[in-house]
């Protein structure tokens, strides 16, 4: 599978030196919009100093990553040419040069041709034709204007050169490594869930976007499940309390796996070289795993004193395991995880999904879909009161309902407790799952109702 | 339970190889679709915006497939413009799919001169006056910027500064593809015909339920009629498919879209083009509204907001419901053509003789200072087989109608949330400027030794008092009817209502006088807060 190929590249452009370069290209992409690029070719090389152009490298490359390795090379100066080839650009710097201009007779069709020397290119054009200083094109009649070359910097595309010193002349095979945002890739899991026999299949996709520019052919890919950016996943510190969002993984697993790292990263080679076209999104199989056990649930979450009029969906929530024994067996890179489920005819309906972060083998995985049509819950405020200067007691509510026709289990969790609210009273037993929140796994029967009633003291 | 990795075939061929020899092979056309619409998200009541539908659609197609033994190319086409590329499932297929792309460089004049950069092209100058083409053969040396440079046997040229007609002729096969296209590398042993299915979920969807209630004549019943409108604007139509709604909220992830390319025109920047006059000529004029649009991306939202064209009602048939998960799914009873930029409706249900309460409310609280105001009219009926209901009815917009002289005329328009059966119905009305509320802050007692005027409320714990207040409500009825109302009051933290003249009730948490107050009079309620400090017992 390492075997190197022999693929024509797009073009490499040695000046004086016209050699068709064998080329492999070596992608590895990172999660945060990053990927480092290293370009291996054969190039041909004179004795002594010449530059070496570079056109065909990813259109967002960081210049300053650029490292160019060759046996027997040293390198003089890299340079990247961003000053692009346009009209006004040529005729920017065309200031000084004589041009020939052509003037087209509207009537006759006459064309007439002068030489002329441009003297200015700023907000119009100024010519010197002979002893007359004129304004191109004033009257608005066709001139056409003719420039005999370009000028060295100018580009259609920026281009990277770099002047190298060669000890020898011949054939040698150079690398040119650099890092450029505009590839990046995420995973993309399909979940069918059975709910007769409480099970799921998971495929796992790696989805590999490519928006840098160019085109990366044949190219041996290497995707790192991670982001080596310092800034990309560190939040602000903040000393107060935020409305955190649900935790998708409530156990997380300490299973190893088989799978190859890198430092924290873990990473996914794929089997077979690519071509990662520009603006193409591709998607490669990483996992297909049947029949893991998943267990199907609701949830709601109560913020402190909130109170509502009308009922409110509790989450519908899947969790199943990635641990090797009863799970999908495998860490999870990063993704979004689309849930099915068969509908009366057989047919696969799309019921929801959900985001997952890197997840180690043996985690157990919460996600929430969405919110049930039949279960829904009414928390109520119903009494404040004063105890005493500093402390309150609230009483609370829950009403819910289960339209559906076989009981369900809600958990209600009612959060904001601080650490500092005990529950005093409660119609069943909660259980404290941080300071900050207390859970009732709550019964409602089929087509039925079930209250919750609690009341919680608290100081401030 | 051994994950079972796709270990693709690490073959000793490299895809490129096998990509430059694979097959190009293109599915036939569905032969069956079916397409399950779902509403937009983040909308919990309300009917749908023709100009931004912001739902989303599964959409799946039976294609037949005959791929040659080796590697192939397999193209589907006329797939959704929507389709979002990440979710695509495609199985059927033999096993051996190596990779699935989506390519969303797209044919347009910018990407074809792109495309044919560093590339033998021939300019084309049309003369004015005489009409003769004259061409030349050169080659395109850049398109950055918007700006064109080509260089011929005379030397280089900028595209269009000279003021002739100038363009350039492309050679059949430059650019890219005409849409953007999707496409999986397979790898068979042996040539094989099968029967695949193609499923995505793609934007440009969305449907809800539009309910029409009409009163009967005394007010005390109601029926309840609603469609399902459903509405694609995709450029791609659905013929014949098996249609399905889902009702109920699904979890959608923001994410980064995937890249797109709108493409743009050819620009043909120039060098300044400064004159001696200060009326700029014409021609700059469109170059500089050439330059504006530059860079501009048309959003997808953006491009659907051409308004729909038909709206198409179809027969009397009503949808058939189903539990999908904890979501509800609604079935179109035959097969149905969802057409590009067109609006359906199908029968959702037709219920009759629904009885319904009519009552009034206001909020009354205790710290605003508000003249007399209107109170709310609201219809409640509650979702059960005895109502002649007991069904899940799924969000969407409700049209009350009233008969008079005749006539059935729109009284009002309001939203429904997604009703589970057994829940209460609620149709807000809107105010009735019959029914007034005046609310009079009658005394404001810091003296606890005063202010004891009204019959102490059963169950009441007398506190130590640091401050009472008396509040006065006038209702006035000018209907030819008794009416009943709901007074919920609003309380700060550690208020409550000790006194009052009327009787006091509570709902979901709240105190509530119930009064009925007859009809062409004027109720006068009084009632007496008083905010907590210490508890004496405490």
């Amino acid at each position: 599978m390492r075997q190197l190929l022999i693929c024509v590249g797009l073009s490499l452009s040695l000046p004086g030196v016209a050699a068709p370069a064998e080329r492999s290209i070596a992608l590895t992409i990172y999660n945060g919009d990053l990927a480092l690029v290293q370009d291996r070719r054969d190039i041909d090389l004179k004795e002594g100093r010449q530059r070496l152009e570079f056109a065909d490298v990813s259109a967002q490359i960081r210049p300053e990553t650029v490292t160019l390795t060759a046996p027997d090379v040293s390198i003089v100066e890299q340079n990247f040419d961003f000053d692009l080839l346009t009209p006004a650009k040529l005729m920017e710097k065309a200031v000084g040069q004589e041009v020939t201009i052509v003037r087209i007779n509207p009537a006759t069709g006459a064309q007439e041709r002068e030489q002329a020397q441009v003297l200015a290119a700023n907000g119009g054009v100024v010519l010197r034709i002979g002893q007359r200083i004129e304004v191109l094109r004033d009257d608005g009649l066709p001139v056409r204007v003719i420039f005999d070359k370009v000028p060295d910097n100018l580009r259609a595309r920026p281009t990277l050169s770099v002047t190298v010193v060669g000890a020898h002349a011949g054939t040698r095979r150079a690398t040119l490594s650099y890092l450029t945002p505009g590839l990046s890739w995420k995973a993309d899991y399909v979940a069918l869930f059975d709910e007769g026999s409480g099970k799921i299949d998971v495929q796992g996709w790696i989805t590999l976007t490519n928006s840098s520019g160019t085109t990366y052919e044949n190219a041996q890919t290497l995707l790192v499940a991670g982001s080596p950016n310092e800034d990309a996943d560190a939040g602000p510190y903040s000393p107060y309390r935020q409305v955190r969002a649900r935790p998708t993984v409530p156990n997380p697993g300490t299973e190893s796996g088989s799978r190859e790292r890198l430092g924290d990263f873990y990473l996914y080679p794929l089997a077979e070289r690519t071509t990662i076209a520009n603006l193409q999104t591709k998607q490669v199989s990483f996992m297909d795993v049947h029949g893991v056990p998943a267990e199907h649930g609701y949830e709601f979450q109560n913020q402190w004193l909130a109170t509502s009029d009308t009922a409110l969906s509790a989450s519908t929530v899947y969790s199943f395991s990635s641990s090797a024994h009863g799970g999908l067996g495998d860490q999870l890179p990063a993704g979004i995880l689309r849930f099915y489920m068969r509908d009366k005819r057989g047919d696969p309906q799309f019921i929801g999904e959900s985001r997952i972060d890197h997840t180690p083998m043996g985690s157990t995985l919460s996600l929430a879909t969405g919110d049930a049509f039949d279960v829904k819950v009414k928390p109520i405020v119903s009494k404040r009161t004063r105890n005493s200067t500093f402390s309150w007691q609230t009483d609370m509510r829950y009403e819910l309902s289960n339209a559906l026709p076989r009981d369900v289990v809600v958990r209600v969790r009612q959060s904001g407790l601080w650490g500092d609210t005990h529950i005093t009273a409660e119609s069943q037993k909660s259980v404290r799952r941080s300071a900050d929140t207390a859970e009732w796994a709550v019964t409602v029967p089929a087509n039925g109702t079930a209250s919750l009633t609690a009341s919680f003291e608290s100081r401030y | 339970m051994r994950a079972r990795r796709e270990i693709l075939a690490a073959a000793f061929t490299c895809i490129h190889a096998a990509a430059a020899s694979a097959a190009d092979v293109t599915a036939e056309p569905p032969l069956d679709l079916a397409v399950t619409v779902y509403r937009a998200p983040a909308r919990s009541g309300g009917s749908i915006d023709l100009d931004a539908l912001r739902g989303f659609a599964l959409v799946s197609e039976t294609r037949v497939v005959r791929l040659p033994a080796g590697v192939s190319r397999l193209r589907f086409e006329g797939v959704a413009d929507g389709i979002e590329a990440q979710s695509v499932i495609i199985t059927g297929l033999p096993p051996g799919i190596l990779e699935k792309n989506r390519d969303a460089k797209v044919l347009s004049p910018s990407s074809l001169l792109a495309a044919t950069v560093d590339k033998p092209v021939e300019l084309e100058r049309t003369d004015r006056k005489t009409g003769q083409t004259e061409r030349v053969a050169g080659m395109i040396l850049s398109d950055a910027d918007g700006g064109v440079v080509f260089k011929t046997a005379e030397g280089i040229e900028a595209l269009r500064c000279s003021g002739l007609p100038e363009t350039f002729r492309f050679e059949p096969g430059d650019g890219p593809a005409a849409r953007p296209s999707l496409s999986v590398l397979v790898r068979t042993p042996t040539a094989t015909t099968s029967q695949v299915t193609l499923s995505y979920l793609s934007r440009g969807f969305d449907w809800a339920a539009d309910y029409s209630a009409t009163l009967s004549a005394d007010g005390r019943s109601m029926a309840l009629g609603a469609w399902v409108t459903l509405a694609n604007s995709n450029g791609t139509a659905f013929p014949s498919a098996n249609t399905q709604v889902v009702a109920g909220r699904v979890n959608r992830e923001t994410d980064s879209v995937e890249p797109l390319d709108f493409g743009g025109p050819i620009l043909a920047n120039c060098w300044p083009r400064g004159s001696t006059s200060d009326i700029p000529p014409q021609l700059l004029r469109f170059a500089y509204a050439a330059k504006a649009t530059r860079g501009m991306v048309a959003a997808p939202s953006a491009m659907m907001g051409e308004a729909l064209q038909e709206v198409m009602v179809s027969a009397q048939r009503n949808v058939a419901e189903e539990q999908l998960g904890d979501l509800k799914l609604y079935r179109v009873p035959e097969r149905t053509t969802v057409s590009s930029r067109q609006s359906k409706q199908v029968r959702l249900l037709d219920r009759s003789a629904i009885p319904i309460t009519t009552v009034y409310r206001a909020s009354l609280s205790a710290d605003e200072i508000r003249p007399t105001f209107a109170a709310d009219r609201v219809l409640r009926s509650v979702n059960t087989q005895a109502n002649h209901l007991g069904v899940p009815l799924p969000s969407g917009r409700v049209a009350v109608f009233a008969w008079h002289d005749g006539q059935r005329l729109l009284l009002r328009e309001s939203n429904v949330r997604d009703l589970a059966v057994k829940e209460e119905l609620e149709l807000d009305m809107g105010s009735a400027p019959d029914v007034q509320v005046a609310v009079v802050h009658e005394a404001l007692q810091i003296d606890s030794t005063q202010a004891k005027l009204l019959p102490l409320l059963p169950g009441v714990t007398l506190r130590r008092v640091r401050r009472e207040q008396m509040e006065r409500i006038q209702i006035s009825n000018a209907r030819a009817a008794s009416i009943q109302i709901e007074l919920s009051v609003d309380l700060n933290d550690g208020a409550e209502v000790i006194r009052a003249d009327h009787p006091l009730g509570s709902k979901n948490g709240r105190p509530v006088f119930k009064l009925t107050i007859p009809a062409q009079r004027t109720l006068i309620l009084r009632y007496q807060l008083q905010y907590q400090t210490l508890s004496k017992s405490r």
